[in-house]
């Protein structure tokens, strides 16, 4: 098989793949929805054909459109976002274990939320913990490239120690504000920091869409940029690259992906790292391919956490952030050696 | 190889004063009366119990909370002398020297090996997840503190509250209750839960098949299509309740029928439980109930 062809065939399974994980995660889940009957919902919705189905009566309905749908395809939206983060990252630090939190962008994100969720923002103004986790994340990624830059333009280790050292003033800041947080507020803010998508509705899903849409397209768009960054500094210039240019807007987009993603669900760890890494061997390493294989794993990987999130507890809903780190971390720690085998 | 270490005279000293201080109560209690005279809690369920049965120069020490309007049942009733604990703080209770130090079933194992280190008496109040585990909970403070007779009178009332209110809510129709606080509810074998049945209504979070406080997940609670959803007072709530992308829509909530409690009722662990099971069976049978206090 040609690589094309192979690269055409992986991508087809994981859109055919995704196209499951989102039917099974829009009509399964703490209350059963019949599939067709789901099925015809959407369709009538969409004005499209469709054969006869038993109405989903109001609760369906309601729990179709006001709670499930957004929450399957804001699920896709993230963890394709964050995948491709992921992906660009890796070829920017060239460094296959590379995500999202060298950025500072978690960090940044969780400090904004508690800074919400202390003042009352949160309680008091619609969309108020997203949004200032979204304000948090950039910030953060900004102190990382301004402290970077103060003694001139810095290199990839610069900029990850700088990223390490904010990252962990952020960490203090929230620790510090957790700590003076009235107790009764405390619960907004973990149910945040452990990462998930309950309660969220379409209005989530556009503030993440418009963000994470745009950034990952335009990341796809950079491709051969990617690729050229993946050789490495001097080669990059070489062949005419401004690399600082270059990086700073792989890095700026990367942080308005992965800070709208971190914003809209909290903490999903792992996602940036097992997709890429995983389909990097299907697809190969080259930008304009790794980058929408990476979209669709990662969608799919959140989508069908989220479904296992909702529906493994028939009592509870658990944690989407901490299902994704159970398979993640494993996985992580079969690369990491697989990784440094190879050094 | 610690064998061949010799350390400076200096670390030596440190050493060893360290080792005694860990081995030995780094303070001693002096020989207690039979009830103890100086009570420090570091529980709000005990501030409230407290305040009613010691006299208040007896009282040395509460929490903060128990100041806080919106979550204690006696702000401006404790003394002004009284210590206000910020936070389980060792060093301060120490130098409170308290004869007694009250702390619930939360306290965490860590604080309490510390106060037993320091040759602290404590008294742990447990079972508060039920009103009969409230009542159970003030006699035995009561004779840890050795005020029996101010604790049954108090118990007295907490019964004949509770009694009146079963007797007014006989045969009454019960309509099945939600409590939500961001995500979670109260299932079986918590105090909220207790509460809601107790005020003659149907908790959801136990249909529901929740034990403890616990997230449902919002779909299952819509589905379970409560008649009415129970917040706390506290900011933003009910706002929460009415913004949410499905119980939003729910039932109880399109019919206006969110019900907000006083949080210091709702999560009261006192006599004020009894108090608090009034106020809700009022709000939810007022045809039954007379006024919102006993």
């Amino acid at each position: 098989m040609t690589e094309t062809r192979q690269r055409r065939l992986v991508l087809a399974v994981l859109l055919g793949l995704l196209g499951l994980g989102l039917a099974a995660g829009t009509a399964v889940g703490s209350v059963p929805l019949p599939l067709r009957s789901v099925l015809a919902s959407l369709a009538e919705a969409l004005r499209l054909p469709h054969p006869g189905a038993p109405p989903l009566g109001p609760a369906g309905e309601a729990i179709l459109w006001s709670a499930r749908l957004p929450r399957v395809l804001l699920a896709g939206l993230i963890g394709g976002g964050l995948a491709v983060v992921g992906a660009a990252l890796q070829s920017v630090f060239r460094n296959p274990l590379a995500d999202a939190g060298l950025l500072g962008v978690g960090a940044g994100a969780a400090l904004g939320a508690v800074l919400a969720v202390n003042l009352g923002w949160a309680s008091e103004l619609f969309l108020g913990l997203p949004l200032a986790a979204f304000a948090g994340a950039l910030v953060s990624v900004l102190a990382i490239y301004l402290l970077a830059h103060t003694s001139g333009r810095p290199s990839l280790h610069g900029l990850l120690l700088t990223g390490i050292a904010v990252s962990a003033v952020a960490g203090a800041g929230t620790s510090l504000l957790l700590v003076a947080t009235e107790e009764f507020r405390v619960k907004a803010v973990l149910f945040w920091l452990a990462g998930g998508l309950e309660g969220r509705s379409w209005a989530h899903l556009r503030l993440a869409a418009a963000f994470i849409v745009a950034g990952v397209l335009l990341l796809w768009l950079l491709g051969r940029l990617l690729d050229l960054l993946s050789l490495g500094e001097e080669e990059a210039a070489s062949l005419g690259l401004n690399v600082h240019a270059a990086r700073l807007t792989v890095l700026g987009l990367a942080a308005l992906v992965a800070g709208a993603a971190t914003a809209a669900a909290g903490s999903i760890p792992f996602v940036g790292l097992v997709a890429p890494h995983a389909l990097r061997p299907l697809v190969g390493a080259r930008g304009r391919h790794l980058l929408p294989a990476s979209f669709l794993g990662g969608a799919l990987l959140v989508v069908v956490a989220d479904l296992a999130a909702r529906t493994l507890s028939d009592r509870l809903d658990l944690p989407l952030g901490s299902l994704t780190a159970l398979v993640g971390a494993p996985y992580f720690l079969l690369a990491l050696r697989h990784h440094e085998g190879r050094l | 190889m610690m064998a061949g270490v010799r350390y400076p005279a200096r670390r030596r000293f440190l050493m060893a004063a360290l080792s005694a201080l860990a081995s030995a109560p780094v303070w001693a209690a002096a020989p207690t009366p039979a009830s103890p005279q100086r009570i420090a809690s570091l529980n709000l369920s005990a501030d409230e119990i407290l305040v009613e049965i010691l006299p208040a120069e007896r009282l040395v020490a509460v929490t903060r909370w128990a100041d806080e309007a919106g979550t204690s049942n006696v702000v401006g009733l404790v003394p002004a002398a009284a210590y206000r604990f910020v936070k389980a703080d060792l060093e301060r209770l120490v130098a409170l020297h308290p004869d007694l130090v009250v702390v619930s079933e939360y306290t965490d194992a860590d604080f309490l090996h510390l106060l037993q280190r320091s040759g602290l008496r404590y008294h742990r109040m447990t079972g508060l997840g039920s009103p009969s585990g409230v009542r159970t909970a003030i006699l035995d403070l009561g004779r840890a503190v050795g005020t029996q007779d101010r604790a049954q009178k108090l118990v007295a009332r907490y019964d004949r509250i509770l009694g009146e209110l079963q007797r007014r809510l006989a045969g009454v129709k019960r309509p099945r209750v939600l409590y939500w606080s961001s995500g979670m509810t109260a299932g079986a074998d918590s105090a909220i839960g207790a509460m809601i049945e107790t005020a003659g209504a149907v908790n959801l979070g136990r249909e529901l098949g929740v034990g403890g406080i616990a997230p449902p997940g919002a779909e299952r609670a819509f589905a379970a299509d409560p008649d009415l959803i129970l917040v706390g007072s506290w900011p933003g709530a009910e706002a929460s309740v009415k913004s949410h992308p499905l119980l939003g829509q729910s039932r109880a909530v399109r019919e206006g029928r969110i019900l907000t409690m006083p949080n210091e009722l709702l999560v009261a662990l006192s006599q004020y439980t009894a108090e608090g099971c009034w106020h809700l069976a009022f709000r939810l049978h007022p045809d039954r109930i007379p006024g919102p206090r006993p």
